[in-house]
């Protein structure tokens, strides 16, 4: 595997998932839930993420079940993302530290099981070109981190998220911000931007950074300030 | 709802927790009297020996050297300083008595440069006469004087103070000119009798309150202990119960499915779907072994709306900071009357800190008055309150912050 499954991805054509699940019938409601969108078609599933991925080296996004086989598979994300897979997460298990851990780990977003018939499709289009998708689950997860090395969000940043995990209505929280929508979702995603520089290097972090600068989302300097948790070795966007 | 089979055997694992137990705040309570008890079996056990040596000081100056000095008046050298100065000991053993067992402080500086005074005076004007008779009263009352006076100070202030004593007992000796072999040992018999029974009093007494404290402190951890241990295990109980019966509701509709008397499309089937998994969620995400009592009453809150058929979710995030009961209330009452109210579905989130507490209900939003009862008594503004509808949800959301 090489970084060019980051380039993978071209306009037009539709975006190329695997599924890995060691429980046939989520694999199926998962295909259910991602059928509905046209954008998207499943090219593998099955229960070892090697494998599937040998059966579709071309897929955009892989959809991973953190728990396969009764064992944590945290390490098997990190050798994934470092190889510039980008693996959504979705699992049974949201508590915050194992949500923060798969963040760490380089996974671009993460879905607690119960948020995927709502938030699956919107996460995994999101995820095949590199923007951030933040589930409530997720945002739950970083507001409540008290890690000493976490990032520093702004005020509206923490607010947005705090607002967004207690309501699930981005509608709801700009009414009570007193901001549109839009920036609602800005603040949310850069929140999120700030956690690409947590945790190891990841190739996937790197291009979520590379797009949130190209969209104007967050300014190179921005993200500076948290250089110095980062060791030199990161792959430049 | 009420014809719900499922919601009726719901009702037994329900009650234990609404019952309202708190073992987080009864651990607490235990901890802080951890130091309370072992300091107030220190304290008995210090009043006691107080109460003894006040007592023994003044009867034997009452019943003892009293009598004698009366007794031997007129061959005393100067008899009026003996008398006064028994009179002026007698007045401070009074006032140091007073105040020790009342808890007040002596000002033991003056008190002990008095005694050793009257140590001098008695002794210079007793006369050779009567220098080793118990006319010359300082001989064996003193000592419990000192004891007195020294209470609760280090045990080498008291023998400082017995060597004085001795020091001045010996010059008087030596100045009398009684130097006999027997004055001598009378003399030394005399000092070594009347200090070591004060010496082992005030050293017993200092020994047996560090051992009493040892004692209660470690006999109050064990209690804190056991309280935990037993909040621990009620918690467990109740979760294990409520896991039984949650479960139990789980089997029964997967097993309807499976046997095809359920219908999947069956909106009712669904909702009792939903309800299940959201239980088994909130029994998973329970991790703490004693609740903090915020959480216990919002998930006691969540368990009587769940008996009435509401799909909740509640989320926790972070673990609240201690909270007086009054804070506790603002952040929950708001909250409570639109949950007892709901009958579709709900989520209720706790994100805490040690500086700030958020608890936030959303509901769907129907056609209706408000069922929040208005805005809540706002106490002293450290809960802030905020309601709003906007035909989506209803969102009631309390916060303290420190």
């Amino acid at each position: 595997m090489d970084a060019d499954a980051l380039a993978s991805m071209t306009p037009g054509r539709p975006v190329g998932v695997a599924i890995v699940d060691d429980h046939p019938v989520v694999v199926d409601g998962v295909r259910a839930w991602l059928a509905t969108e046209p954008r998207l078609t499943v090219l593998a599933t099955g229960d070892d993420p090697d494998e599937v991925l040998r059966a579709a080296p071309e897929a955009d996004v892989v959809l991973l079940d953190l728990r396969l086989h009764g064992r944590l598979v945290l390490d098997k994300l990190a050798e994934l993302s470092a190889a510039g897979r980008r693996v959504v997460v979705y699992s049974e298990h949201s508590d915050p530290p194992t949500i923060l851990a798969a963040l760490d780990a380089g996974a671009v977003a993460f879905l607690a099981k119960h948020e995927g018939r709502e938030h699956c499709v919107a996460t995994v289009l999101d995820a095949a070109s590199d923007r951030p998708y933040v589930a409530p689950a997720l945002a739950g997860a970083m507001v409540g981190d008290s890690r000493p090395d976490r990032p520093m969000l702004s005020d509206k940043e923490r607010e947005a998220l705090l607002l967004w995990f207690q309501s699930m209505s981005k509608a709801s929280v700009a009414r009570r911000m007193r901001i549109s929508e839009h920036t609602v979702k800005q603040y949310v995603d850069r929140a999120r931007i700030k956690y690409s520089r947590v945790g190891r290097p990841a190739a996937t972090k790197a291009a979520l950074l590379a797009r949130a600068i190209e969209d104007g989302l967050v300014r190179p300097e921005e993200i500076g300030i948290y250089r110095s948790q980062a060791s030199a070795e990161w792959p430049t966007p | 709802m009420s014809a719900d089979p499922e919601a009726i055997r719901l009702t037994p694992a329900v009650i234990p927790v609404t019952g309202g137990y708190d073992g987080r705040a009864a651990t607490t309570a235990v901890k802080v009297g951890v130091g309370q008890a072992a300091a107030a079996v220190a304290r008995v056990s210090d009043r006691g020996a107080r109460i003894v040596a006040v007592t023994i000081a003044l009867v034997w100056h009452l019943a003892i050297a009293l009598p004698a000095v009366l007794a031997a008046r007129t061959q005393l050298a100067v008899p009026q300083v003996v008398l006064g100065a028994w009179l002026l000991v007698a007045a401070v053993g009074l006032l140091a008595g007073v105040r020790l067992l009342r808890d007040a402080p002596l000002p033991t500086p003056p008190l002990v440069g008095l005694l050793l005074a009257v140590d001098v005076a008695v002794f210079a004007s007793v006369g050779r006469a009567q220098l080793f008779s118990p006319a010359n009263w300082v001989w064996g009352t003193l000592a419990w004087f000192f004891l007195v006076v020294l209470w609760g100070r280090p045990v080498r202030w008291l023998l400082a103070l017995l060597a004085a004593h001795a020091a001045t007992a010996l010059t008087a000796v030596t100045l009398y000119d009684a130097t006999g072999a027997a004055d001598l040992a009378r003399a030394a018999m005399a000092l070594y009798g009347t200090s070591s029974l004060p010496v082992a009093v005030f050293a017993g007494a200092l020994m047996l309150g560090l051992l009493l404290r040892d004692r209660a402190a470690s006999a109050a951890a064990s209690n804190v202990m056991l309280a935990e241990r037993e909040a621990a295990e009620r918690a467990r109980g109740e979760r294990r119960d409520r896991l039984a019966v949650v479960s139990d509701a789980a089997t029964e509709v997967l097993t309807e499915l499976a046997q095809g008397r359920a219908d999947p499309s069956d909106p009712d089937v669904q909702r009792r779907c939903v309800r299940a998994a959201a239980r088994l969620r909130r029994l998973i995400a329970e991790s703490d072994d004693v609740p903090h009592p915020l959480l216990h009453e919002l998930r006691a809150a969540a368990d009587l709306a769940e008996r009435d058929g509401l799909s909740i979710d509640l989320v926790t995030i972070g673990t609240p900071p201690p909270l007086s009961v009054q804070v506790r209330r603002q952040l929950v009452e708001p909250l409570t009357a639109t949950l007892a109210d709901e009958r579709d579905w709900a989520r209720l989130t706790i994100v805490a800190n040690p500086d700030e507490v958020v608890v936030s209900l959303v509901v769907p939003d129907r056609a209706g008055p408000d069922a929040t009862g208005g805005q809540p008594d706002q106490g002293d503004g450290q809960v802030e309150y905020l309601y709003e509808r906007d035909g989506e949800i209803r969102w009631t959301q309390t916060r303290w912050r420190r």
